[in-house]
């Protein structure tokens, strides 16, 4: 019943401010000192942004019919392929920059043994980006693999104040927790620092906003609190010592693990401090309000806030989690009034899969509003697009039958010149997910990088000629 | 009523008679265990009694192997058990699966109602029986305590400790990441992951917070931003606004100084062009008011444009307030009192035909707030005295040589509450050192708000931490020391620190004394912080929160908005908290005659009589609702936008109130929307379409226990309210439960609950002692569930024994130490 036209209101997009009244911060220098004039700082600079999104349920497309009308991938292999019918209809204005993958499994999701059947929606999300098995249990020995977004950032994510940042639109904090004896980590979290390690995702784009660049009023302010920060970790860190003599055997593993965040935070403080030292001051927008009802404007909160980041280089890696399996949400502003779960079991009945697809493409639909932002910012010597490797894909093909092959899956930008887009590639039958990763991450720097998930092998990306489907 | 559910439960028990099964039985078998599986009440059940004979194990084993294996072997693995080769005898060896089966047995619903063969109700009862004598009966002979890492502060303890702390009212969710659950509750120690992104969330709480509750004479200006529901009707005075008014917002808002604010708000608006229908927007005022007071008057711009530079906002004048605390409002000038006298009613849901409204005639559409911001300080004046600040400075220094002295008390008293225990000097040395950075830097008040911050900042503060006693070795269980008792006793009735009274007992050791620790507990329930049991622990043990994830379609319901929804979430918790304060039957949760309402919530109900928007005890007009189950709480929540689903319902019941959750649908289900909703033109209703639903073999074995359930209360709409048709057909709610008593309404299905109130029971019992724990309740916790849930059916289950229950079980007061390597010892 909602009537949405396209066209929002302006206060709702922080990035075009609240209005006049209030002075515009400062953000303390977050460009790095070399732009455009130490050709040192160039390399870093250059370092392709990633932003690895998943879409929850699988696609329209992927069901055994929807295949045959082309609804998620374009019937065409090569450059030449035609956008028109699929869910990636709205990408038209940027498909030099597209790279679409069709047929990948994610067998890693799929069920291992009796007791993990029907249990996909809860684990589905962990094997998103790490294309392993997760570990069924309820308790705190998750175990699943580290995903490529962390891998990333392990590598070169120490060179920004904040090596990575996940980001989510539904609540995660509702139903009474997660079922089939999964942990919610496990269908609440895409991020895994490592198989044991899931990072918690943030919903309110004004929290975003404030671990991304500190609160406070002003720059002084901002770089006091840093400096008080920084000496309450250091006291914490003595603290803890000490505590350590007064505790038992499980809680002293726990206190170890809180040393590390510890040390991790005041690394984040120095990185900042080293910056600013060199840089030279500038204007951000004001902070968000927080989360919006809509789903439109909640994801375009969440893209400024990625094109910020980048723009002003404080992390280059996102993690993007656009809903909760099994979710029922209407999405009034789609054409579908169907519940997203049930639109997603739509019993294989034509009628049903292109209700389905309403949503797909809406939700796809969101894209380009990035995509615009990234290509209107230029860094350095070219525009975010060019620079940045985005992967939108879901772990789940048919949503309605819970299988996990011939997934959704495609990539966006050019990966600093890496990537050449503008192509439709479809793998051969059986090709995991997982190789297309590995090829990403080598292609974005992990160059030694052995294998992923349950890859079997890299994925050309760049030549369309060798795909003979 | 009573006797109505009686003769329900009497007529299931003399049908299940005549089968020959399920019939009452004294635990002759279990003498540990004294409960009795019967109707309660004064049902005339001894008709129908006979005693179970004692079977023995061998011959159980046989029942076992010729039964139970034909599904649960090792290769069919059903339900992913295998009792191939399982001895009765020999339970206590494999308890983990004796517990399984206790557990479905206790339920009725094994063997399932599809089952071509069942044992005789006598035989399952005397299984579940000597499996529980004999797993109990070895768990006797080495108690486990369990363990668990230390918990942190989620965002509502967090939110509860600042408050008791400092008097302060702050919102988590600006600084805390979501928190994580486990078997409903967000409290369980091991589901709470630490991260980078949660210790910088403390850290910022930590600034924020001191900041706040001293006031900043530095404060430079920020806009802090509220915001109203779109689901929420703006029609009537909301709570703590000023009479007069409608619609808008009324919260607690800190000022962090004396200086001048200016008020901005928004209002909703989902078009292009002109923000509001023509003259609707005329005359309407919005008063900003503090404490009550207005402030400033804001009228309404009818012509506002989404093309105005600004969009759809108006602002005050710089408006000086004082520092600190105060309630702030922003709300219409209400302009008539009663119904609109319009062409059509309005709907309650006041945003409900916005759409409509707009530019048509005969329709009034009133202008809704979206947002409130707070934009300031500006010409900071300095600090203004109140109460928070009181609370803080115990002592105020003269001359410079009281400041470090005061300073000294200040932060003792303060970091003694925060860290819930009695401190050591290094402690407040610690602090000192933060104080003395920030005298020097501000003087006096900036030494204390750095102490503060430190305080908060510290992982004694934000980490419950509990000692273990020297020289204990791993596997070993001790009792946890009295400090550590009192903040478990504590979050575990009230959700927040401990009082003084607790503290001084815990710190004189005398907390533990068990006459002493039972005196506690009642004063702690008769105390009002124990309604935390009601918003928490029932709040998340029945799903309260999963409201919100239903806005039934406006078309069909255009009067269910935010109002009504609150009321029903505020209903089940008065509810229950009543049971707690006056130590009713946990049996009547199920089959009270009353429940609570205001005159939203009882006027949806079809109750008459009750005015007003406070809520009161109502009895229900007839025994159509009872219980919970009546609760639009329950039955919202497990419905959809647009249909009632009986699944849904039915699943909700069996995995919240029975503990036994159905396995998940497998792969390829179609959904049930895509069944045909027609046959030949006449419309299905959501019966008739679920029977075309499952009639695939896969599917009917669950739904065989869900649906009848579900089906039971369909008789409820998707909003609670009561209904005989379905798209204009006649409602069919017959169905037959899992053990085969026929039920088709809501008393029928509380009757075949209560025949069997075991699983009830003791499904309460896991849930509150996982909550009290904060860790998840495992099969070797059983026993104690056992030992708990049959010590409360000697008081005919009153409330207050099961939360003594579990205030002297070994897990709640004693850890088992995990050896070194980690492994945890249990």
């Amino acid at each position: 019943m909602e009537f949405i036209t396209g066209k929002h209101l302006p206060r709702r997009t922080f990035l075009r401010g609240m209005g006049a009244t209030a002075a515009l911060p400062f953000l303390d220098a977050m460009i790095p000192a070399g732009r455009g004039r130490a050709a040192t700082a160039l390399a870093a600079v250059n370092r392709p942004r990633l932003i690895a999104i998943e879409m929850v349920h699988g696609a329209a497309g992927c069901n055994a019919w929807g295949a045959t009308q082309n609804l998620w991938s374009p019937a065409k292999v090569g450059r030449d392929f035609d956008l028109s019918p699929t869910a990636l209809e709205s990408l038209e204005p940027f498909r030099d920059y597209l790279t679409i993958v069709s047929n990948t499994d994610v067998r890693m999701a799929e069920a291992f043994d009796s007791g993990e059947i029907g249990a996909d929606h809860f684990r589905s999300a962990a094997v998103f980006l790490t294309q392993s098995h997760p570990k069924q249990t309820r308790g705190s020995d998750l175990y699943v693999g580290t995903s490529m977004d962390q891998l990333y950032a392990k590598r070169f994510g120490q060179d920004t104040p904040i090596p990575s940042m996940q980001l989510c639109i539904e609540n995660v904090d509702q139903s009474g927790g997660c079922a089939y004896g999964y942990s919610c980590a496990y269908t609440d979290m895409l991020s895994w620092a490592s198989p044991s390690e899931p990072l918690p995702m943030i919903r309110d784009p004004r929290v975003a906003f404030d671990m991304l660049f500190g609160t406070g009023t002003s720059a002084a302010d901002r770089l006091q609190r840093r400096q008080t920060n920084q000496s309450l970790l250091d006291w914490i860190a003595s603290e803890v010592d000490y505590l350590q003599r007064s505790l038992g055997a499980t809680d002293r593993q726990r206190v170890d693990q809180y040393l590390t965040n510890v040390r991790e935070l005041e690394r984040r403080i120095q990185q900042i401090e080293a910056r600013n030292s060199s840089g030279e001051p500038r204007e951000i927008p004001e902070a968000p309000l927080g989360v919006p009802d809509s789903f439109t404007e909640h994801m375009k909160l969440m893209f400024d806030l990625q094109v910020l980041a980048f723009e002003t280089d404080v992390t280059r890696v996102f993690s993007f989690k656009t809903g909760r399996d099994a979710q029922n949400r209407v999405y009034t502003e789609s054409e579908s009034s169907t519940p997203f779960h049930p639109a997603s079991h739509h019993g294989g009945r034509e009628q049903g899969v292109l209700e389905f697809q309403k949503i797909n493409k809406f939700q796809v639909g969101q894209l380009p509003y990035l995509l615009e932002k990234l290509k209107a910012t230029i860094d350095g010597e070219a525009n975010l697009l060019e620079k940045s490797l985005i992967v939108w894909g879901s772990p789940m093909a048919d949503g309605n039958l819970h299988n996990h092959r011939r997934c959704p899956l495609f990539l966006m930008g050019h990966a600093n010149g890496q990537l050449p887009g503008g192509m439709h590639l479809a793998a051969p039958e059986g090709t995991p997910m997982a190789n297309v990763m590995l090829t990403t991450l080598k292609m974005i720097g992990l160059d030694d990088l052995q294998s992923f998930g349950d890859s079997t092998g890299e994925f050309a990306l760049t030549r369309a000629t060798e795909v003979g489907a | 009523m009573r006797k109505t559910l009686a003769s329900a439960a009497l007529l299931g028990g003399l049908l299940v008679a005549v089968g020959g099964r399920w019939e009452r039985h004294p635990s002759s078998v279990a003498e540990s265990v004294s409960e009795v599986d019967e109707p309660r009440g004064t049902v005339p059940s001894h008709a129908t009694a006979s005693t179970t004979e004692a079977i023995s194990p061998e011959v159980l084993t046989q029942v076992v192997q010729r039964t139970c294996v034909t599904c649960h072997n090792d290769v069919a693995l059903t339900g992913n058990l295998s009792l191939q080769g399982f001895d009765v005898a020999a339970a206590a060896a494999s308890p983990e699966k004796s517990e399984k089966m206790i557990k479905k047995l206790r339920a009725g619903m094994m063997p399932p109602p599809s089952a071509p063969y069942r044992p005789a109700g006598d035989t399952l009862t005397s299984l579940a029986e000597t499996l529980e004598t004999l797993v109990d009966r070895a768990a006797a002979k080495r108690p486990a305590a369990g363990d668990r890492p230390f918990q942190r502060l989620n965002r509502a303890e967090y939110q509860a400790s600042v408050r008791t702390l400092l008097g302060l009212e702050i919102d988590p969710g600006a600084y805390l990441p979501l928190d994580s659950k486990s078997e409903n509750f967000d409290n369980i120690a091991d589901a709470q992951a630490l991260s980078p992104t949660l210790l910088e969330g403390y850290l910022n709480a930590a600034a924020e917070v001191s900041r706040l509750a001293l006031g900043d004479v530095k404060a430079t200006p920020t806009d802090i931003t509220y915001s109203v529901s779109g689901y929420a009707s703006q029609l009537e005075r909301v709570e703590g606004a000023p009479f007069g008014t409608r619609g808008g917002l009324s919260v607690m808002h800190a000022f962090p100084a004396d200086g001048q604010y200016v008020f901005r708000v928004t209002f909703a608006s989902t078009t292009v062009g002109n923000a509001f229908a023509g003259k609707d927007a005329r005359f309407e005022q919005v008063e900003i008011s503090i404490d009550g007071e207005r402030v400033a008057l804001i009228g309404v711009d009818q012509w506002l444009n989404i093309a105005s530079p600004e969009g759809i906002l108006m602002k005050t004048d710089p408006v000086a307030v004082k520092a600190g605390p105060h309630r702030l409002t922003a709300a219409f000038v209400s302009r008539s009192e009663g119904p609109i006298e319009d062409l059509l009613r309005p709907h309650d849901w006041s945003m409900s035909d916005r759409h409509t409204a707009l530019g048509a005639r005969g329709l009034t559409f009133y202008p809704h707030l979206e947002h409130v911001i707070v934009a300031g300080p500006t010409n900071v004046t300095g600090v203004s005295d109140n109460p928070v600040r009181r609370r803080i400075f115990s002592c105020r220094p003269v001359t410079a040589a009281e400041e470090l002295p005061c300073a000294r008390a200040i932060l003792s008293r303060i970091a003694g509450e925060a860290y819930r225990r009695t401190l050591e000097p290094r402690d407040v040395d610690g602090l000192m050192t933060f104080y003395t950075q920030g005298a020097l830097a501000g003087g006096f008040e900036a030494g204390i708000r750095l102490g503060l911050q430190a305080v908060l900042a510290s992982p004694h503060f934000y980490f419950r931490f509990e000692q273990q006693p020297r020289g204990v070795r791993g596997g070993e269980s001790y009792e946890v020391p009295d400090v550590a008792l009192a903040s478990r006793l504590s979050f575990f009735l009230w959700a927040e620190p401990p009082d003084a009274e607790l503290m001084a007992l815990a710190s004189r050791g005398r907390l533990s004394d068990a006459k002493t620790l039972e005196q506690q507990v009642r004063r702690m329930l008769a105390d009002s912080r124990a309604d935390a049991l009601g918003s928490r622990f029932a709040g998340q043990w029945l799903r309260l929160q999963d409201l919100e994830k239903v806005n039934p379609h406006v078309y069909w319901y255009p009067d269910y908005d935010q109002q009504l929804a609150q009321s029903m979430k505020r209903e089940t918790e008065l509810f229950f908290m009543n049971l707690v304060r006056e130590d009713r039957s946990f049996l009547e949760l199920f089959d009270a005659e009353y429940t609570f309402a205001n005159e939203r919530l009882a006027k949806h109900y079809g109750i008459p009589g009750v005015a007003g928007p406070e809520f009161r005890r109502v009895a229900y007009p007839d025994a159509s609702r009872r219980g919970i189950l009546g609760h639009g709480s329950v039955l919202v929540q497990t419905s959809l936008a647009s249909r009632t689903s009986p699944v849904l319902r039915g699943k909700w019941v069996m995995e919240v109130l029975l503990g036994t959750p159905p396995p998940p649908p497998p792969p390829g289900v179609p959904d049930l929307e895509e069944t045909k909703g027609d046959v030949g033109g006449r419309p299905l209703t959501t019966r008739q379409r679920m029977e075309v639903h499952r009639a695939a073999e896969q599917c009917r074995s669950c739904h065989l226990y869900m649906d009848p359930i579900g089906l039971s209360l369909d008789n409820f709409d998707l909003t609670g309210r009561l209904r005989t048709r379905e798209n204009g057909m006649p409602l069919d709610t017959r169905g037959q439960l899992y053990d085969g008593t026929p039920v088709s309404n809501p008393s029928e299905l509380l009757g075949a609950l209560l025949k069997r109130p075991i699983p009830l029971v003791r499904n309460y019992t896991v849930n509150l002692l996982a909550y009290a724990l904060g860790r998840r309740v495992e099969w070797y916790d059983m026993p104690a569930v056992r030992e708990i849930a049959a010590e409360a059916a000697k008081s005919d289950y009153r409330m207050t024994s099961f939360i003594l229950g579990i205030v002297n079980s070994d897990a709640f007061r004693m850890r088992t130490a995990a050896t070194e390597q980690g492994g945890s010892g249990r």
